[in-house]
């Protein structure tokens, strides 16, 4: 890997990971950690409580009344829906555009929540615990995008050819052609922010997870939720489906064609009642700011 | 000139000459996309899985999800604005798949088969067909003209 100093300058000027996230993200991983810890930290960003609230009074939960505070937003949305509420409206800033891929910044975004959703979907279906960092790892698995969206743009030709004609996967052809792929980059990205080893991990090889020695199951269960979310054309651009499988998914976690095709359906569903999440980078677009 | 956009699992018919169907990012999905010259009738399917065996109740509430569910409706649906089987020109897309030499992934090859298996069984014909590999696709009716056009991943709309 050959990181130029073009693309060190824009992972450098990436706005720095918001605190309240990484507060929230290590009450989430607390199980001790209470409520009224959650709420006081999420009480002080104005914009995520403003998110929050949005969401809580959304269709999706049905409520008789709107909820104005924090306090009532968890009572009704429960802890893991604050949680994704918060890493959404925290996150989602970083989605905007992803020039090159031809894929608009809001669909990268969905992209992101429906890979974050499958990857609860993959988890239940192999009876593993449903954890925050299996979630924070689907949303930015990408997140390398952002930055070298610029760089492909650039060589968009070169890599096209290479992936028409050679047989290349996307993922070769950008390491070729620019010198790094989106998720070592995004592995970069995860390390500026001083990341968890198994996010970081998660996001750097979300392709190759059969290239982890110690192949965690987060690594794995993200290199498939994606595959998956390619397939089905969610939020993908150019690239969607030059992407190479790899290793014994099927073997590692006993699945059969027909969970997958059981798992793409489900997440039909899931995003059906996630469309506040996705639709909050295209509001904040409109609202221009944010 | 309203463009009526389909989505994954969803199915759209019109008779408005001033109506273009279009859906977007097909990967491993198929649109099947139909038009009938003389009642000026068209429908644009989105289907994701072939096989509603695998969730009664999934195809039931979402029957364009599945191939054996959604074809059949989107020719139903036709039927109804006055179009004849007869008479209806018939364009596929879609179905490609990831680079996998395992064949783990392969619900693309599936989708095409049972595309393939049903249409042959009820004697109809496939006028104009790209199918498989491993590009993302865009399809569009224009009933103003009948025509039907496809795009893919980084490529010119062209006709179908």
């Amino acid at each position: 890997m050959k990181i130029n100093k073009r693309i060190l300058k824009s992972i450098k000027a990436l706005p720095p990971f918001p605190a309240t996230i990484q507060k929230v993200m290590a009450l989430a991983n607390d199980p001790d950690s209470s409520l009224t810890e959650l709420v006081a930290v999420i009480r002080f960003d104005q914009a995520i409580t403003a998110n929050i609230l949005r969401i809580c009074n959304s269709s999706y939960f049905g409520l008789r009344r709107p909820v104005d505070n924090v306090n009532d937003a968890i009572m009704h949305m429960g802890k893991k829906n604050v949680l994704r509420a918060v890493m959404a409206s925290g996150l989602s800033r970083y989605f905007r555009t992803a020039k090159g891929y031809d894929v608009k910044g809001g669909e990268l975004w969905e992209h992101a929540v429906a890979v974050a959703l499958m990857a609860q979907i993959c988890a239940a279906r192999i009876s593993r615990p449903d954890d925050s960092r299996l979630f924070t790892a689907a949303v930015l698995h990408d997140i390398g995008k952002v930055v070298l969206g610029e760089f492909v743009h650039e060589s968009w030709r070169k890599i096209q050819e290479l992936v028409e004609s050679k047989k290349h996967s996307y993922l070769d052809a950008e390491e070729e052609v620019i010198g790094v792929n989106h998720a070592e980059l995004g592995g970069e990205i995860a390390l500026i922010w001083k990341f968890p080893d198994e996010i970081l991990k998660a996001i750097a090889f979300h392709h190759r997870p059969d290239l982890l020695a110690d192949g965690d199951a987060v690594s794995w269960i993200v290199y498939l939720a994606n595959q998956l979310c390619h397939m089905m054309g969610i939020g993908v651009g150019t690239d969607a489906l030059a992407y190479r499988a790899v290793g014994d998914v099927a073997g590692r976690f006993q699945l059969k064609q027909r969970d997958l095709e059981d798992m793409m359906a489900q997440l039909h569903g899931s995003l059906q009642g996630a469309r506040e999440l996705v639709s909050i980078v295209s509001e904040q677009k409109e609202s221009g700011r944010g | 000139m309203a463009d009526l956009v389909v989505g994954i699992s969803d199915l759209k018919v019109s008779s408005n000459p001033a109506d273009c169907m279009v859906t977007y990012a097909l990967g491993s999905c198929i649109a099947v996309a139909v038009y009938d010259p003389a009642a000026k009738v068209g429908g644009l399917l989105h289907y994701m899985l072939p096989d509603s065996t695998l969730d009664a109740a999934k195809a039931k509430e979402t029957p364009a999800m599945f191939a054996d569910t959604g074809i059949p409706l989107l020719f139903k649906s036709c039927y109804k604005m006055g179009a004849d089987k007869k008479r209806m020109v018939v364009k596929v897309a879609g179905g490609a798949s990831i680079l996998d030499e395992s064949n783990f992934f392969r619900i693309g090859q599936k989708n095409i088969m049972a595309m393939r298996k049903l249409f042959w069984s009820n004697n109809v014909l496939i006028d104009a067909e790209d199918t498989g590999k491993n590009f993302n696709r865009t399809v569009r009716i224009d009933l103003g003209t009948g025509k039907f056009y496809i795009k893919r991943a980084g490529g010119q709309m062209e006709e179908l």
